[in-house]
C-alpha cells in the first residue's frame, strides 16, 4: 500500500509522517513518532491503555486510523507535563499508588487528564466513569480515585489562588 | 526496627516519575537498531499431527532473516519448569492450540506475517480428549502422550479419617468445580533476543525469574549458561504465568539464528490461547463434625485438568493439598491430588497457587455445616481456627497465629456482622441482600526442603548514594521500593539517594523467582544484612573519628546520631572518609530462608511454615430477576506481619480482591474440545472500574517470628483467596441458594428459590 503524508500535531509540536493509510494512530505514535509511552495492550479497543488525546476528546488510539488525525492535535502521556514540571495528576498518581505495574498508567492518566480539564471537582461516580473504558489488573482503581481527588483538590486551589492557567 | 523514617511510610515508588511520564520501557517499547520482528506460528487444532512442515519457501523470502523449526533447535526443545515435557517447537504432534510449531524473524510485521504464512504445514487433525473424567479413566483414548492420560495421582492421609467419619453427628459431601481462570497481565508476554560480540545472547524478558530465564535459554542453545545474560526492563504485570517461560526462550533462538536482534511479543489473542491458567479442578469434599460444630474430618479427591503438558501442575496440586483444610484445627485429613492430562489449554501458576480453588471449597462448605448445625457461620470459624501453637494435620506448627481469629473477628466488626440481621435484606421485591465471610491461610516462601535464597549487591558511593542490584523481578508488586525502602533507613539516607538497577543476571546475584509470596522475606533480609555490612564500616568510622563508643552511635536522616542525636558529621561525610581511606562500601548478601529444625514431624512434603491469615467479608444484593449479583461492600483484613511500604500493601490487597471479584462472578475461558472461545478483553470479562465496590481495608501487623530479622512476610497472594467464598457465602445468605461451581454468573443464580411465602 503507497504511503500518504500526514500532518498534525502531537504534544504541542507539529510532525509530518509518512505512513501508510491502514495504519492505527497508535502504531504511528510509536513506530514512527518513538512516542512509546502509549501502550498496545489489546489491538482491539478493550483496554484502553492506548488512550491518547485528540483533539481534547480521549480516544483508543488503536481505533483511530493515522490520516483520521489529519489536521489534528493529539497529546499523549509524553505531553502531560508543561516546562518540565508534572500535571498534578502524574504528581499524585506516583503519591497515592494509583498503580502498580505501570502498563495502563498513560492510558488512564490521559483519561483523567481529559475529565480533569472539564471538571474540576469530580465526584468518584465521575471518576469511575472517566476510566470505566481503561482496564488495570494490578489495582482496583481506589489508588486513582484517591490520585484524581488529590489532583483536582490541587488544581482548585491553585485556580483560586489566581495561579491556574 | 522501631521509630522508623522510612520503613512502615507512605512513599513513592523509585521509578514512579518514568512510569507517569510514559519513559519507562517495557518489552515492546525496546528499540535497537536493526530490530527484526519475531513470530511464532502457533497450531490451529488442539490434537493434531504434523505430516509435513515446509519452511523452504518462508527461508527466501526477500527481508526474512530467520525460520526455524524444532530441527533447527541446537540444544534442548522444552520448556523446563520442572518436568520437560512442553517443546519449544513441536516436533511431530500438536497437543493443544497453542503449541507453537515454527518461528520467524523479519525486516518488520508485515514480513514476519508474510513468512508465516508461507511455511506450509499438513496436518492430520487426530481426536483429542477433553474431559478429565474420561481421559483419566483406564483404556482412555487417546493418550495425550506418556502411558496414560494420569500425569500425577498421589495420596496424603494423616490421623484415621474413615473412624472419625462414623464417629461423627454430621457428615456434609459436595462437588465443587472451579473455571479455567486467566490472567490478562496487560502487556503480553515479550522477550528480546540480541547476539553479543562474543557470541553471548542477551535477553530482554517480562519475566518473574530471570536466572530460571537465563538457565532455560542456555539448554535450549546448548551454550554454557555463562554466555547468556537475562535483563528485566519495565514488567506489566505478571501474576503467575510469567512464572514459567514464554516467548523468550524462542527471541534467544530466533537472535542466534538471525544473528541480529529480535522482538517477539504476543499478540493479546495469542497470549489468552498459549500460556498457562489456573488449574479447573472438580473436588469432592467431605467433611464430618461434632454437633458442637467441631471439625472431625476432611476428606478430598480432587481431579485437575493439566492440559497435555506437566508446568507447575505438581507444585499446584501439593498447595492446593496443603491447605484444602482451611485455617482450622482437624487432625484427620486424606487428600488426593490428581492431574490428568487432555488437549485442552495448559494450566499452571497463577497468584494463589492452587489456594484459591482449595479455599472456595473449604469456605463454602463451611457455612454449609454452619447452616446444617444452625450455628453462626462466625462461631463455627472461631470454634474451629487454628491458633498460635497449633500442630496442622501437615505437621506443620503454627508459629505465630493470633492473625486468624484477629482478622476473623476485625472483618466481623467491620461490616456489622451482629446487626446485620437489621439491614434491610429486601429493599424491592425482586432484590435481595446477604452477608458472607470466608478466612484463609496462605503460605509464604517455596517450602520445607526446597532451596529458598536470595543475594543483593549493595555499594554506597564517596558522595554517600547507593547502588542496590538484585535479580528480583519486579512486575508491579513493589519490590523494588521495599527493598530501596529497607536500604534507605539501615544506612540512615533518603530514599532518592538509593537506585535500585532492575534485574540483570550478569550484575546480580540468584534471587530466586519473584512468586510464592516470597520476595519481600528473603531478598528483604538480604539487603538488611548487605546494608548492616556497609552501616558497620560507617559506623566504626565514626567511632574512630569522634571518640565515642560505636553503640552509641546510629545513621539517620542523612547525619549520624549520637545517643539520638543529630551530629554535624554526615552519612555523606563518612562515605567520602570511607573512600578516601580505603574502606570498601560495597557487600552482598544472600539469605537464606531457614525452616526451623526443633518441630515436630511434618509429614506434608514442601509445606510453608509462614502463613498469610486473612478474612474477608462481603455484602451482594442479588437481583432474583436477572441473576445479577452486585458487590455492595467488601471487608478485607489481612496480616503482613511487619508493613514496609503501606501503598503496596493496600495496593496488593485491592488488586487481589478485584481479581477475586473476577474470580467469583464473570471470569472464565470458554472452552470448546480444546479450543477456546473468548481469547480477548473484550469476551473474558474481567471486572473494571464501575465493577468494584469501594473496599474497607485493614492491615494486621504481628511480626512473623521465622522469617527474622524483618518480619515481614509476604502479601501478594492472599488478598484474591477468600474473595470468591465470602461472595458465595452472602449470596446463599441472601437466596437461600448454595453454589458449588465457578464462576457465579447469572445462569448458575437462576433459579432463585422462591421465599417469600
Amino acid at each position: 500500500m503507497a504511503e500518504m503524508e500526514i500532518k498534525f500535531d502531537v504534544n504541542g509540536k507539529q510532525v509530518r509522517v509518512s505512513a501508510e493509510p491502514n495504519k492505527t494512530l497508535l502504531s504511528v505514535l510509536r513506530e514512527n513518532l518513538g512516542l512509546t509511552g502509549t501502550k498496545d495492550g489489546c489491538s482491539s479497543g478493550d483496554c484502553g491503555a492506548c488512550v491518547v488525546m485528540l483533539d481534547d476528546r480521549p480516544v483508543n488510539s488503536c481505533m483511530v486510523l493515522a490520516p483520521q488525525a489529519e489536521g489534528s492535535s493529539v497529546v499523549t502521556i509524553e505531553g502531560l507535563a508543561s516546562n518540565g514540571e508534572l500535571h498534578p495528576v502524574q504528581r499524585a498518581f506516583g503519591e497515592t499508588w494509583a498503580f502498580q505495574c505501570g502498563f495502563c498508567t498513560p492510558g488512564i492518566l490521559v483519561s483523567c487528564y481529559a475529565l480533569l480539564e472539564s471538571n474540576d471537582d469530580p465526584t468518584r461516580e465521575e471518576i469511575l466513569t472517566a476510566v470505566a473504558g481503561n482496564f488495570c489488573r494490578c489495582t482496583g482503581y481506589q489508588g486513582v480515585v484517591k490520585a484524581v481527588e488529590q489532583a483536582a483538590a490541587e488544581i482548585r486551589a491553585a485556580n483560586k489562588s489566581g495561579g491556574g492557567s | 526496627m522501631t521509630d522508623s523514617a522510612v520503613v512502615g511510610q507512605w512513599t513513592a515508588a523509585p521509578g514512579a516519575e518514568e512510569i507517569v511520564t510514559g519513559k519507562a520501557r517495557y518489552c515492546p517499547d525496546i528499540q535497537l537498531p536493526g530490530l527484526l520482528c519475531g513470530k511464532l506460528l502457533y497450531s490451529p487444532h488442539a490434537r493434531a499431527r504434523i505430516r509435513k512442515l515446509d519452511v523452504s519457501k518462508a527461508r527466501e523470502m526477500p527481508d526474512v532473516y530467520a525460520v526455524i523449526t524444532h530441527a533447527d533447535i541446537p540444544g534442548e526443545n522444552s520448556y523446563l519448569y520442572a518436568e520437560p515435557d512442553q517443546p519449544l517447537l513441536v516436533v511431530d504432534e500438536v497437543r493443544f492450540q497453542g503449541d507453537a510449531v515454527a518461528a520467524v524473524a523479519a525486516k518488520d510485521e508485515r514480513t514476519a506475517d508474510a513468512a508465516l504464512q508461507a511455511i506450509e504445514v499438513e496436518y492430520e487433525v487426530l481426536p483429542g480428549i477433553f474431559d478429565p473424567l474420561e481421559a483419566m479413566k483406564p483404556g482412555a483414548d487417546p493418550i495425550v502422550h506418556g502411558e496414560d492420560n494420569i500425569m500425577m495421582s498421589k495420596m496424603y492421609r494423616s490421623g484415621d479419617v474413615e473412624a472419625a467419619i462414623a464417629s461423627a453427628d454430621v457428615v456434609i459431601e459436595n462437588t465443587y468445580r472451579t473455571q479455567w481462570a486467566e490472567h490478562a497481565f496487560l502487556e503480553t508476554e515479550g522477550g528480546v533476543g540480541l547476539v553479543g560480540d562474543d557470541g553471548g545472547i542477551t535477553v530482554y524478558s517480562s519475566c518473574q525469574a530471570p536466572h530460571r530465564d537465563r538457565m532455560q535459554i542456555a539448554r535450549a542453545l546448548g551454550i554454557p549458561e555463562s554466555m547468556v545474560r537475562v535483563i528485566t526492563p519495565y514488567i506489566g504485570g505478571a501474576f503467575g504465568a510469567k512464572d514459567e517461560a514464554h516467548v523468550q526462550i524462542h527471541a534467544g533462538l530466533l537472535a542466534h539464528a538471525a544473528q541480529r536482534p529480535v522482538h517477539l511479543i504476543r499478540d493479546r489473542r495469542e497470549s489468552m490461547l498459549t500460556h498457562v491458567k489456573r488449574h479447573p479442578m472438580i473436588v469432592e469434599y467431605t467433611t464430618a463434625a461434632t454437633k458442637e460444630g467441631k471439625l472431625l474430618a476432611v476428606k478430598a479427591r480432587v481431579i485437575a485438568d493439566a492440559g497435555p503438558y506437566t508446568n507447575s501442575t505438581h507444585e499446584v496440586l501439593n498447595k492446593f493439598g496443603e491447605f484444602i483444610g482451611g485455617p482450622y484445627k482437624v487432625e484427620n485429613v486424606e487428600v488426593e491430588k490428581i492431574g490428568v492430562r487432555t488437549n485442552n489449554p495448559i494450566t499452571g501458576a497463577f497468584r494463589g497457587f492452587g489456594a484459591p480453588q482449595a479455599a472456595f471449597v473449604y469456605e463454602s462448605q463451611m457455612d454449609d455445616l454452619a447452616r446444617k448445625l444452625g450455628l453462626d457461620p462466625l462461631e463455627i470459624r472461631l470454634l474451629n481456627g487454628v491458633e498460635t501453637g497449633t500442630k496442622m494435620y501437615t505437621g506443620v506448627v503454627v508459629r505465630e497465629g493470633t492473625a486468624m481469629k484477629a482478622s476473623l473477628e476485625k472483618a466481623a466488626e467491620m461490616i456489622g456482622w451482629e446487626k446485620r440481621d437489621q439491614v434491610e435484606r429486601e429493599p424491592k421485591k425482586h432484590l435481595r441482600r446477604g452477608f458472607g465471610m470466608a478466612t484463609i491461610l496462605k503460605g509464604s516462601g517455596l517450602g520445607r526442603g526446597l532451596a529458598d535464597h536470595a543475594g543483593v549487591v549493595l555499594e554506597m558511593h564517596r558522595d554517600g548514594s547507593v547502588v542496590l542490584q538484585s535479580a528480583a523481578a519486579d512486575m508491579g508488586q513493589g519490590i523494588i521500593t521495599v527493598m530501596a525502602q529497607l536500604a534507605a533507613e539501615r544506612l540512615g539516607i533518603d530514599m532518592s539517594s538509593v537506585r535500585v538497577v532492575r534485574a540483570d543476571t550478569a550484575k546480580s546475584p540468584d534471587a530466586g523467582g519473584s512468586c510464592a509470596s516470597r520476595q519481600a522475606m528473603v531478598s528483604g533480609n538480604a539487603v538488611l544484612e548487605a546494608a548492616d555490612t556497609i552501616r558497620d564500616t560507617l559506623l566504626s568510622l565514626a567511632a574512630g573519628k569522634t571518640k565515642i563508643e560505636k553503640d552509641r552511635l546510629d545513621l539517620k536522616a542523612g547525619s549520624l546520631t549520637v545517643d539520638g542525636e543529630r551530629h554535624e558529621i554526615s552519612v555523606k561525610d563518612l562515605a567520602q572518609r570511607a573512600s578516601n581511606w580505603g574502606y570498601p562500601l560495597h557487600a552482598e548478601s544472600t539469605y537464606q530462608f531457614e525452616y526451623p529444625t526443633d518441630v515436630p514431624e511434618v509429614t506434608y512434603r514442601y509445606s510453608q511454615e509462614v502463613f498469610q491469615f486473612c478474612t474477608q467479608a462481603a455484602q451482594v444484593l442479588v437481583d432474583c430477576e436477572t441473576g445479577q449479583v452486585t458487590v455492595e461492600r467488601l471487608i478485607a483484613v489481612h496480616d503482613a506481619g511487619k508493613m514496609i511500604n503501606p501503598g503496596g500493601v493496600f495496593g496488593q490487597i485491592e488488586g487481589g480482591v478485584a481479581q477475586g471479584i473476577g474470580y467469583a462472578l464473570t471470569e472464565e475461558l470458554i472452552v470448546d474440545e480444546g479450543h477456546t472461545q473468548n481469547p480477548s478483553l473484550e469476551n473474558y470479562v474481567i471486572p473494571m472500574a464501575l465493577d468494584i465496590p469501594q473496599l474497607e481495608m485493614e492491615v494486621l501487623e504481628i511480626p512473623e517470628p521465622i522469617a527474622a530479622p524483618l518480619g515481614a512476610k509476604g502479601i501478594a497472594e492472599s488478598p484474591i483467596i477468600p474473595t470468591a467464598p465470602a461472595i458465595r457465602n452472602a449470596i446463599y445468605d441472601a437466596i437461600d441458594k448454595p453454589l458449588y461451581e465457578l464462576p457465579m454468573t447469572p445462569e448458575r443464580v437462576l433459579p432463585v428459590p422462591d421465599v417469600s411465602d
